[in-house]
């Protein structure tokens, strides 16, 4: 199997995750509820609705914030994380969460115009 | 017979207690005649035990939408004796001398008079025991009822319930009618609000004077106040709500929240001066309006904050002049001698503000000059100007551009402090409550003085606008009610490609084109970009330097020391689908490049590397540039010359937000 790193990763919100069972995903969400066990948190996407990401590995580090996850998608709709990362707001420019949602929505709505699975695997 | 009167229902409402609509028969009915204010009745009602007279309002027809129903019962003769009615609404008040009145403000028949078919039990008059300090000085000049003094004559029987008083005349009627119409001058009771209470003990007195109007018959121990009164929650202070003051009860207070207060206004006219005052206050029932004048304006002008809420008691009502006041409320308030005004910290439960909002596409179909309330989104927000009125007074101007989810957009003039504090950062959500529709560039509204503008309140239109703004709304192609917009504003973007400006032939026109562009700095021509000019203030004037070591200005015809340096500097600039040279002047340039020209030109000299990488820093960084497009001849060759005008950082949420809307907007 190719490592998840080298292949298309679609970025997709929540109301997407079921079209994607089973295929590696690229989501940007804002982190909700770590579990105690730190094997699992919940993120928000920009309309709000919640998504479950699970770890391979314990969390190291304190999480909060927006994240961009990259992973494959379960049976159950979870998110079974490769990897991570926190996007940083010290900056004083918020991440845009919602506006993100509406360009992700831009893209999926009009895929002639984003052919970035078809360049990607070419 | 199918209905049941509310046992023991007379004696709870005398003593002033709840009671749940209760179901009463009417046993005897009658106009009181008064001069103004609402139609009023005397009824007499039976609960089969007992009986006692209460007073009915009908308010004026139009005025009180829940009292329109009631006003036609008496008049389609449908209340009439015998017949049962359902106590709705009731208020129980205590008068100065502890007497009680009930008030019916709404009420509906049960059962007419032909079903009932006469009368239920046999009442006694109600009669509380034992009270026998009525003042006599309330009693001079009152008269008593007489159509329901009669009534309350024990054994007297309804047989004819409109000819049984032994004084029928109107003439032993006066009392009640003047003490009623309290707002009436000269009447004695002044803005007391009296009602006839339940008359408790008038069985004696009935007895002996059926003489009218005889103040002296009026012993003290025969007209006690009913026992409820002491004890009745009247007399200690009574929260109502505003919806439910009327000029008819006596005691009560308001929690309210002042949502607006004007500044003081003095007058001056033929019967002499003063100054007055006037807030308006809510709670969750309604609004009204508060005015004070003169002494009351010394008293309670510094305490009334906009915002804040208030125990109001003790306030004249009167019938609410609407030349003045736009609430919706019957009635306003005027402040007196003994009206008390505490503030209050508790604010639960106290909306802040009460508006209707109209939708923005709905403005069309109002006519001009009404007061509305409007929430929207600012899109955007013109410069201020300053205009001089009419009196000659120098006044500042603003425009505000509104949108609502009907996709409309309307322009809200503000006017003077309010146009010069207004913070239109982040798009706010803007709810102004008493704006005036004017027809103005066709449809617009303009702020008044006693207008309330509120910045992102917290309510949830509010919620619900921003929430659809920034989904959906910023993308709408809106269409603004009003037409002309003044130029020169942040609101009148004119957005164009690199390749528009070709293809569109900009600039090629007999005036020039201005366009706002997001573009990437490609390429700054470091070669020539400085200049030595004419050191004076205002002039720019490129000089020559003199073999003396002096510099030449030909404009001013005058030899400096010294020079400043100033900058021409030409950049290509690029975006997705084409390039294009630019000019930018002394200010632009320095926006662009981050550096003085002083600064640049002391750089130059000594130190090129540092020089050179200022250049370098410049290469592709991407800005919003405002330009001028315009047709330049150089030898008979002409050809399109583009200047910056201004250079302007990315928002990147606004440029997303645009781009997203362009996108949906072409793919449609």
């Amino acid at each position: 199997m190719a490592g998840i790193l080298d292949v298309p990763k679609p970025r997709i919100n929540v109301s997407m995750l079921s079209q994607h069972i089973s295929r590696p995903v690229c989501f940007v969400g804002r982190v909700e509820k770590v579990h105690p066990t730190g094997k699992t948190f919940t993120v928000a996407d920009g309309e709000g609705k919640v998504a479950t990401v699970e770890l391979n590995e314990p969390l190291e580090e304190e999480l909060s914030g927006v994240v961009e996850i990259i992973g494959m998608v379960s049976n159950k709709g979870a998110i079974m994380a490769s990897t991570y990362n926190m996007l940083r707001e010290d900056k004083g420019i918020p991440f845009d969460l919602e506006l993100y949602n509406e360009a992700l929505k831009v893209v999926h709505d009009f895929p002639q115009h984003y052919p970035f699975e078809v360049a990607a695997s070419g | 017979m199918s209905v049941k009167l509310t046992q023991g229902a007379v004696e709870a409402l005398s003593k002033g207690s709840d009671v749940s609509n209760p179901v009463l028969q009417l046993l005897n009915i009658r106009q009181i005649s008064n001069s103004s204010g609402p139609t009023r009745y005397r009824l007499m009602m039976s609960d089969g035990q007992h009986s006692f007279s209460c007073e009915y309002l009908a308010a004026a027809r139009t005025q009180i939408a829940g009292f329109t129903e009631l006003n036609s019962l008496p008049e389609e003769n449908l209340l009439v004796p015998n017949c049962v009615c359902k106590l709705k609404k009731t208020v129980t008040n205590t008068l100065k001398d502890d007497r009680t009145v009930v008030i019916v403000t709404d009420m509906e028949i049960l059962q007419s008079a032909e079903e009932t078919g006469g009368k239920i039990g046999s009442p006694t008059p109600y009669n509380a025991e034992g009270k026998t300090s009525s003042p006599q000085k309330s009693v001079s000049g009152f008269s008593v009822p007489a159509s329901s003094l009669s009534a309350a004559v024990p054994g007297s029987s309804y047989r004819d319930n409109r000819t049984s008083s032994p004084q029928k005349s109107a003439s032993g009627f006066c009392g009640p009618a003047s003490s009623l119409s309290a707002a009436v001058p000269g009447s004695p009771y002044g803005d007391k609000n009296i009602l006839t209470p339940p008359r408790g003990s008038g069985r004696g007195f009935l007895g002996k004077s059926p003489v009218k109007g005889s103040p002296s018959k009026f012993s003290p121990s025969k007209f006690s106040p009913s026992r409820g009164a002491s004890t009745s929650p009247g007399s200690s202070t009574k929260m109502i709500p505003i919806a439910q003051l009327n000029p008819y009860q006596s005691k009560w207070t308001v929690r309210a929240r002042v949502t607006n207060k004007s500044s003081i206004r003095t007058w001056s006219n033929s019967k002499g001066e003063g100054k007055l005052f006037s807030f308006d206050i809510m709670d969750e029932s309604g609004e009204i309006k508060i005015t004070a004048f003169n002494k009351e304006v010394d008293k309670f002008f510094s305490l009334v904050e906009q915002g804040k809420v208030y125990y109001i008691t003790k306030a004249t009502l009167k019938v609410a002049n609407k030349q003045y006041s736009t609430l919706k409320n019957d009635y306003e308030m005027t402040l007196h001698a003994h009206s008390s005004i505490v503030p209050c910290d508790d604010n639960q439960g106290v909306p802040a503000m009460h508006c209707d909002f109209v939708p923005i596409a709905e403005l069309e179909n109002r006519d001009k000059d009404t007061i509305i309330d409007v929430i929207g989104v600012c899109k955007s927000v013109e410069d201020i100007s300053r205009i001089t009125t009419k009196t000659s007074r120098e006044v500042s101007k603003r425009a505000l551009h509104l949108i609502d989810t009907s996709g409309k957009e309307v322009a809200v003039t503000l006017w003077g402090e309010e146009a010069e504090k207004f913070d239109c950062s982040g798009q706010p959500v803007v709810a102004i409550k008493g704006t005036r529709l004017s027809d103005f560039g066709g449809r617009s509204l303009s702020a008044l003085f006693s207008s309330t503008i509120m910045v992102n309140p917290d309510i949830p239109e509010a919620f619900r606008l921003r929430a659809w703004y920034d989904r959906e709304g910023y993308a709408a192609d809106s269409q603004s009610l009003t037409g002309t917009r003044s130029a020169g504003s942040g609101a009148k973007m004119n957005w164009k490609t690199l390749s528009d400006v070709k293809d569109e032939h900009m600039g090629q026109g007999e005036k020039a084109d201005y366009f706002s562009c997001v573009a990437t700095v490609l390429y700054t021509r470091k070669e020539n970009c400085l200049y030595q000019a004419c050191p004076s203030a205002d002039c720019n004037k490129k000089v020559i330097e003199q073999q003396n070591g002096l510099y030449r200005c030909e404009k001013c015809n005058r030899e400096f020391p010294n020079f400043k340096y100033r900058l021409l500097l030409s950049a290509n600039l690029a975006d997705f689908g084409d390039n294009q040279w630019v000019t930018c002047f002394q200010e632009t340039a320095e926006v662009l490049l981050g550096q003085t020209a002083e600064t640049l030109g002391h750089l130059r000299d000594t130190d090129e590397a540092a020089f050179d990488e200022i250049f370098q820093k410049a290469n592709f960084t991407t800005h919003i540039f405002k330009n001028q497009a315009k047709l330049e001849t150089y030898n008979d060759e002409s050809r399109v010359k583009v200047t910056v005008k201004e250079v302007q950082p990315i928002d990147h949420r606004e440029y997303s937000r645009r781009l997203l809307s362009n996108i949906r907007r072409l793919a449609r």
